[in-house]
């Protein structure tokens, strides 16, 4: 396969970047800097996709519109159905943000970002402040406890579940809805995996459907994110069910699964600089930065994005075939000298200009604000009622699911309270 | 003076503001920006913005 075009290739194997390794996603440092060194790009023999590393070029691939996030392109990817086998999930999927062309996509994002825009983000704040609120309560004034438990594997989800109003008593459903729409088109997963998440999806979207019916049979369908997708319009262009679903869609993987990340490297970053939780504390203006900061200092990723070359294309000197997978690695490029030299520093004041921690151009994350101010509401209310927090035993005693299909996953992050400390104090 | 939104990322320039911090003065109307100016936030081109009323 491409035989004419593996000449002058550049190559590597699992010997050098193996991101299954509990090695690597204990310490990965030391791989990611070799792999910035000596590889910017590289074909993975091993994982048969094109690892692309550094800053420069990660960040000229975002914007390439060669490179497609369409999973359909994928040279290995299963055959479409004919439309009449098609079920939701892949009704969803034609109409997803990942798949329309460029001109749709445009439309799309244009319908849909009055919904996302960082002033109505700004106004989320006030819906969700109880969900961090009652996190806290439920957290209580325990000497110990653990991050990723008692808030990563609670805020996220709630969040986004509250902001497409799925009721309380529906989050273990929810949680595994999003879980699922996130695996199903994973390809570092197997053809069977991805099947058994597509058929688990189901529900959730008859769940959504059922709910979009109702608002639209109503007289007005709403303030909320789901009313403002209904009544979205530019023009004679509006969004149908499946647009609207697929919106849905793209909230959940971009800000459920992945946000568990950041609230356990967030306080995994500020626990282990303390000067920086000081100076955030007094200066809480530069929350915003200091979250961009703490996720591009703690790169939780493992498989962070992946891209389908749409066609033949040169690019950073090598000869990418049509069809060919491309793992986009920011997880290394956020630790690039040749962007950041003080790379391994975590500085909440840093210039960010540039960054591409919520990835770049068409693309570019859409659930941004949202999960920065989640972030924020989370951050603040825990230096508020944990002042002294340590990590316990120096790291933490910190855990990680050697097996999560994208993220180095901290499965247990715990933190020494200190509280009769500070009552004592107070 | 008016506001643009960036319908890729929601970032808003605001003509009155401008961009200070990158060299873009308070006052500098959308249309003065250079042609390569590209969103701060996302990085999308100028024919990414479309007026904004908030």
């Amino acid at each position: 396969m491409h035989d004419n075009a593996t000449a002058g290739r550049v190559e590597i194997d699992g010997s050098v970047f193996n991101p299954f390794s509990p090695d690597f996603i204990r310490a990965p440092t030391e791989t990611w800097q070799k792999l910035l060194r000596d590889y910017p790009i590289a074909w993975h023999r091993d994982l048969q996709m094109w690892v692309v590393n550094s800053h420069e070029l990660c960040g000229a691939l975002l914007k390439d519109n060669r490179f497609s996030p369409n999973f359909r392109l994928w040279e290995h990817a299963p055959p479409e159905k004919a439309e009449a086998d098609k079920n939701d999930w892949d009704h969803v999927f034609d109409h997803s943000l990942f798949v329309v062309d460029p001109r749709t996509h445009l439309k799309m994002r244009k319908l849909t970002m009055p919904a996302f825009s960082k002033p109505v983000m700004a106004k989320i704040d006030d819906k969700i402040r109880d969900l961090v609120d009652a996190c806290f309560n439920d957290i209580g004034n325990p000497e110990t406890f653990d991050v990723y438990e008692a808030i990563a594997t609670k805020l996220p989800v709630r969040s986004i579940a509250r902001m497409v109003g799925v009721p309380t008593d529906m989050e273990d459903f929810f949680h595994d809805f999003a879980l699922n729409v996130v695996l199903s088109t994973r390809p570092n997963l197997k053809p069977d995996e991805r099947e058994r998440a597509v058929q688990a999806t189901l529900p959730g979207f008859e769940f959504f459907k059922q709910m979009i019916r109702e608002r639209r049979a109503l007289d007005h369908p709403g303030e909320d994110f789901l009313g403002s997708l209904i009544a979205a319009r530019d023009g004679d262009d509006s969004l149908d069910d499946y647009d609207i679903l697929s919106i849905i869609l793209a909230l959940i993987t971009a800000g459920s699964d992945t946000a568990t990340d950041l609230h356990t490297y967030a306080l995994k970053g500020l626990l282990e600089h303390p000067d920086q939780m000081e100076k955030l504390r007094a200066h809480p203006e530069r929350m915003e930065n200091a979250i961009i900061e703490l996720l591009r200092h703690g790169s939780m990723g493992k498989f962070p994005f992946f891209r389908f070359a749409a066609e033949d294309a040169e690019f950073g000197g090598q000869a990418i075939a049509k069809g060919q997978c491309i793992l986009v690695n920011l997880s290394a490029a956020w630790h690039d000298p040749a962007k950041y030299p003080d790379w391994d520093r975590l500085d909440i004041d840093r210039n960010l200009d540039g960054n591409l921690v919520f990835g770049a151009g068409a693309h570019f994350c859409i659930g941004t604000y949202l999960v920065r101010v989640q972030g924020g509401l989370m951050i603040k209310e825990f230096m508020r009622r944990f002042p002294r927090a340590e990590l316990r035993n120096g790291d933490g005693d910190i855990d990680y699911d050697y097996s999560h299909h994208n993220a180095r996953r901290i499965t247990r992050l715990c933190v020494e309270t200190h509280v009769a400390d500070t009552e004592e104090a107070a | 003076m008016q506001q643009w939104i960036c319908v890729i990322c929601g970032f808003i320039y605001d003509e009155a503001e401008g961009l200070p911090d990158h060299g873009i003065p308070p006052g500098t109307r959308f249309e003065d920006l250079p042609d390569d100016w590209a969103c701060p936030e996302c990085g999308s081109p100028k024919s990414a913005f479309e007026p904004y009323v908030g």
